[in-house]
């Protein structure tokens, strides 16, 4: 059953579709009376012509009184539904509304922003939909709760009808609604719609998605398309509602990180800071303040930063305690707010443990790399090497160890072997120096495997790199490796004197896979490989085919790094940093993603303390800890806000223990390159759906309720007409220039 | 059009109330408009010289008077005077109808009085039926100029009742008039159509001359009614009220099939058929019936 715009009119002007009867019967009773002669004709006439005049008379009056039925209906403006299954008994329109709360929708201009405009659209949407007759009902849904529907959070409002106590009720609802840090996705939105309780037979749907629409969610939209379309063909309409019609210049710190390095009590650590503009105009004096546990420090300037370029600096950072350090950065104010800060913790330790394993009872080469790696003096690395035998590797945990050494390993057992390889596997960084106690035999078959094992290459044996005193070039010939990229650049007269007399050559013909698991770093004068890495798992492989100590050997000597040679003492660390890298996975999270905090309930009370960040107005929040599958765990769901959360856990003695997390935005969302509206009708050729600016937004009820069948009325009624004219004319007298009878 | 014909329109003449003076208005009217005489016949007997006016019939000219004067002259003859016309004229009920300024009943008498004096004017003998199922009024046959008035007396008198009967009048008239002469019927032949073609037929029988004056009202030949109407019968007790609008086309179907067979019947029976339409100026009627003359007189 439509409903009507002015339904009032139609109780009015129906009565008046029975006035051309009406004027029928007047005119019957109010014909004049001829005294006639010639009724001799008129009754043949009369006799001859009764029916179909009866016929076109009764055609007239049926035309005549549906024109003013349709004069009638149109002036009634009725409302159908524009789905058949609507027309056929629909009788209630929910209207679903998807809510774009990104971060990217605080993108703000003049004394407005994107989210504002979606939000006097939502209440728009709803003022109008409240005037209809049918029952009506609404739905409000933002995207970052959408992701959640599945873990059992509601939508803001869902299934509200629309009465008049619902304005208000919006209202509050609205009212307080802000951004999200989040980069949630109109794609998860729109699958949300399935999660929300199923459509009944007699409702339509209608679908607002109100949305910025930016470039990089709309690039590529294949699991966005499939989700609208699967909308479209379930009977939806779909209207994509627009909140932003610019451009405007945006900075974002993409990347808040520590370089590479040892992360130690007192050690100096290079973190690096980029910085993207997503604008269209070049940034210049781009100003990055920083912060260093909640002190200020010197800031980084960027004098200029190209449109849609990024810039990364490095600055120093020296803790001297041992703990978690919290670092963050910001960026002046612009377009976008959320993306202007990014925070790091970085966990230092007092001393990072080096398991050194060294073949030869007699430590020579353990002592050389312990000296490159611990210097002792007023010098100190954060390293603490600990020289022990392979034995050491089967009978203990290898998990505290940022790096461990094979030095001169003449063989191993395979439970050491397994330990070892379980250690890299799971990322942990491994350095294998040769010696005259190795044998390639035990290399080839355990370590190697046939390139399954963690070594690197086949070994055909030891050999000599012979003398010769003609060539000048340098025994040692390294490539940009980040181990040798210290010595890239100016020609290094310390690496050149380095002279190599004995090695292990690699099996003949043997080259490294053309995958970029292994690769050699560093070759000989005779081009024979010195230095190979091998990715095991997650975890590094450096092999050294060469001793790591200088001292002479039953061999003879293998080389004169380590002797007055300060470039073995760099190599070594940087090696050491290379190797603890994959150590220290990034640990940066991304906002609304649960942080679950593991804890031994041994030790630890079941419960931990979170301490929310001060950008969200800070608030703690108990979690009680839950057994799962890898022990007992606390997870906080509530992580929308970017900055550093605190764990607080409370051992069984009452001690206290904090770990620190810093959650970060996803800086993409920060690019606020938009798809116009011909770029979106490509990408969603064959759905269904209508594109507004939200400033267009303000439908009439019968555009929100359905199709209005005025217009088609209108083309009714001059059809009827038209018709009427025609009948009319067959049924009336039209003297011609002939005239009558002769 | 010439002054003298505006005066013959129906509209003119309805002002005028007395018939005598609505023929002699009528005749007089026509004869100023036409140049030669209309009536002088083609008797032996000389009469009069008149100036030559062009038109006149060449045959007539006196050459000897050419000869001798150097001026044409035509020659004028006493017409014949046996000629004997009777006027039948209906006064039935439908001749009552009328929607201009002259009924059928008007028209049609005014038609016959032309017709009368024209006649007498020429010294033929006239006479006079008013007739509708029955004859209502019988003038005889005289050639005097007052005889006028006997007859427009005659169809002052009559006032239109009844319905019509015609081949009984027809046959009556004959029986009354034996001798042969010409028989003009005024009448709007609203009638049983088989009666009157027997009857012009009877008369054609008799020796007559025959000629029909058809008196139609416009709105009867163009029914260009509007609205609803009731029509009631004048002589018939039917009535229908109707949209005319919508029986128009049958209508006219109905009487033009109706005026062709009247037609067709006339033709047949060598009787001279005249539509008038009661709008028409009534010389119309003057017209034809000389022309209807000349034709005989030719024959």
């Amino acid at each position: 059953m439509p409903s009507f715009v002015n339904e009032s009119f139609l109780w009015w002007g129906l009565p008046l579709v029975g006035l051309p009867v009406l004027i029928h019967l007047i005119n019957l009773m109010r014909h004049r009376r001829v005294k006639w002669a010639a009724m001799e004709f008129l009754l043949v006439s009369q006799k001859r012509h009764q029916k179909s005049i009866l016929f076109k008379q009764l055609l007239l009056l049926l035309v005549r009184m549906l024109a003013i039925a349709a004069v009638v209906f149109m002036v009634a403006q009725p409302l159908v539904r524009n789905q058949w299954g609507a027309i056929f008994g629909g009788s209630k329109t929910h209207h679903i509304v998807l809510l774009d709360d990104s971060f990217s929708m605080s993108d703000h201009w003049a004394d407005t922003s994107g989210f504002d405009q979606a939000k006097a659209v939502v209440a728009r949407l709803a003022a109008q939909a409240g005037h209809q007759d049918t029952p009506q009902i609404f739905t409000l849904l933002r995207f970052s709760r959408a992701r959640r529907l599945a873990r059992g959070t509601q939508p803001d409002l869902l299934g509200e009808p629309l009465d008049a106590n619902f304005p208000a009720h919006l209202e509050k609802v609205l009212g307080p609604m802000s951004t999200s840090q989040t980069a949630a996705e109109p794609q998860e939105a729109i699958e949300a719609v399935d999660r929300l309780p199923p459509k009944p037979q007699d409702e339509d749907r209608v679908i607002y998605l109100i949305s910025d629409f930016r470039a990089n969610q709309w690039q590529e939209p294949v699991a966005l398309r499939k989700a609208l379309h699967q909308l479209d063909e379930a009977g939806a309409q779909i209207h994509l509602i627009n909140c932003v019609d610019a451009v405007h210049q945006n900075l974002a710190v993409t990347a808040l990180r520590p370089g590479p390095g040892t992360r130690a009590a007192g050690v100096p650590l290079l973190v690096e800071v980029s910085v993207r503009n997503f604008g269209t105009a070049n940034a210049r004096g781009v100003s990055v303040s920083l912060e260093e546990d909640g002190h200020a420090r010197p800031a980084i300037v960027l004098e200029d930063l190209p449109a849609g370029k990024s810039l990364t600096r490095r600055f120093p950072v020296l803790f001297t305690t041992a703990g978690e350090h919290e670092i963050v950065a910001r960026l002046q104010t612009d377009a976008v707010a959320a993306d202007n800060s990014r925070s790091l913790v970085v966990d230092v330790p007092k001393v990072v443990d080096v398991l050194v394993i060294d073949g030869d009872a007699k430590g020579q080469d353990a002592f050389f790399l312990s000296t490159a790696l611990a210097p002792g003096g007023k010098v100190t690395s954060g390293l603490k090497p600990i020289v022990e035998s392979p034995r050491y590797l089967r009978d203990h945990a290898l998990d505290s160890f940022e790096t461990i050494y094979l030095l001169n390993v003449a063989r191993l057992d395979p439970g050491e072997i397994a330990a070892l390889e379980a250690y890299v596997k799971a990322g942990g960084g491994l350095g294998i120096f040769m010696g005259q106690l190795s044998r390639a035999d035990f290399f080839n078959d355990q370590l190697y495997r046939g390139g399954q094992g963690l070594f690197p290459l086949p070994l055909a044996g030891p050999a000599e790199l012979v003398v010769d005193r003609l060539e000048k070039s340098p025994d040692l010939e390294v490539t940009d490796h980040p181990i040798f990229s210290v010595f890239s650049g100016e020609r290094n007269s310390f690496l050149n004197s380095v002279v190599v007399s004995r090695y292990f050559a690699a099996e003949k013909n043997w080259n490294p896979a053309p995958d970029v698991s292994t690769q050699v770093i560093a070759r000989l004068r005779n081009k024979a490989p010195l230095a190979v890495e091998h990715k095991f798992g997650d975890g590094r492989v450096v092999a050294f085919l060469t001793k790591a100590s200088p001292l002479e050997t039953s061999l003879g000597s293998w080389n004169n790094w380590g002797r007055d040679n300060p470039s073995y003492v760099v190599a070594m660390l940087e090696m050491q940093s290379y190797l603890s890298a994959s150590r220290h996975p990034d640990t940066s999270r991304v906002v609304c993603t649960p942080l679950d905090v593991p804890l031994d309930v041994a030790k630890f009370v079941p419960q931990v303390r979170f301490i929310l960040p001060r950008e969200g107005g800070g608030g703690t929040l108990s979690v009680d800890a839950a057994a799962a599958a890898a022990g007992h765990s606390a997870v906080l769901s509530e992580t929308d806000v970017s900055g550093i959360y605190q764990a607080q856990l409370t051992g069984t003695d009452a001690s206290q223990h904090v770990e620190r997390f810093a959650f970060n935005v996803t800086p993409e969302e920060g690019d606020l390159h938009k798809i116009d509206a011909g770029q979106l009708a490509a990408r969603l050729d064959g759905i269904r759906y209508e594109f507004h600016q939200a400033a267009d937004i303000d439908y009439n009820p019968q555009q929100l309720a359905g199709f209005n069948l005025s217009e088609s009325l209108l083309y009714c009624l001059i059809a009827l007409l038209l018709g009427e004219q025609v009948l009319a004319y067959a049924c009336s007298y039209h003297p011609s220039a002939k005239g009558g009878a002769r | 059009m010439p002054a003298s014909k505006r005066f013959l329109h129906p509209e003119a003449i309805g002002r005028i109330s007395r018939l005598d003076l609505r023929a002699r208005h009528i005749v007089e009217g026509f004869l100023s408009g036409i140049h030669r005489s209309p009536y002088f016949g083609q008797s032996v007997e000389f009469l009069q010289h008149r100036e030559y006016t062009p038109g006149d019939d060449l045959r007539h000219v006196d050459w000897k008077v050419w000869a001798k004067q150097d001026r044409y002259y035509v020659k004028q003859f006493e017409e014949d005077t046996n000629l004997r016309a009777t006027l039948l004229v209906d006064v039935s009920g439908s001749m009552r109808y009328g929607s201009g300024p002259l009924d059928k009943y008007e028209y049609g008498c005014t038609i016959a009085a032309s017709l009368a004096y024209l006649l007498l004017r020429q010294q033929d003998a006239v006479g006079c039926v008013a007739f509708d199922e029955a004859i209502r009024v019988k003038v005889p046959q005289r050639t005097r100029r007052s005889h006028l008035n006997a007859i427009v007396q005659a169809l002052s008198a009559s006032e239109p009742r009844e319905k019509t009967e015609m081949q009984p009048i027809l046959r009556a008239a004959a029986e009354v008039y034996p001798r042969r002469g010409l028989m003009i019927l005024v009448s709007d032949l609203l009638v049983d159509r088989a009666g009157l073609s027997k009857g012009l037929r009877l008369l054609r029988q008799h020796g007559h001359d025959v000629i029909v004056f058809h008196v139609m009202d416009d709105q009867e030949l163009d029914f260009s009614f509007n609205g609803a109407t009731r029509f009631e019968g004048l002589e018939l007790p039917q009535h229908l009220a109707c949209n005319p609008r919508a029986l128009r086309a049958g209508y006219l179907e109905a009487l033009g099939n109706y005026l062709d067979e009247v037609r067709r019947g006339c033709a047949k029976d060598g009787v001279d058929y005249v539509l008038l339409r009661t709008s028409q100026p009534l010389d119309a009627a003057l017209a034809a019936f000389l022309s209807h003359r000349q034709g005989k007189q030719r024959d």
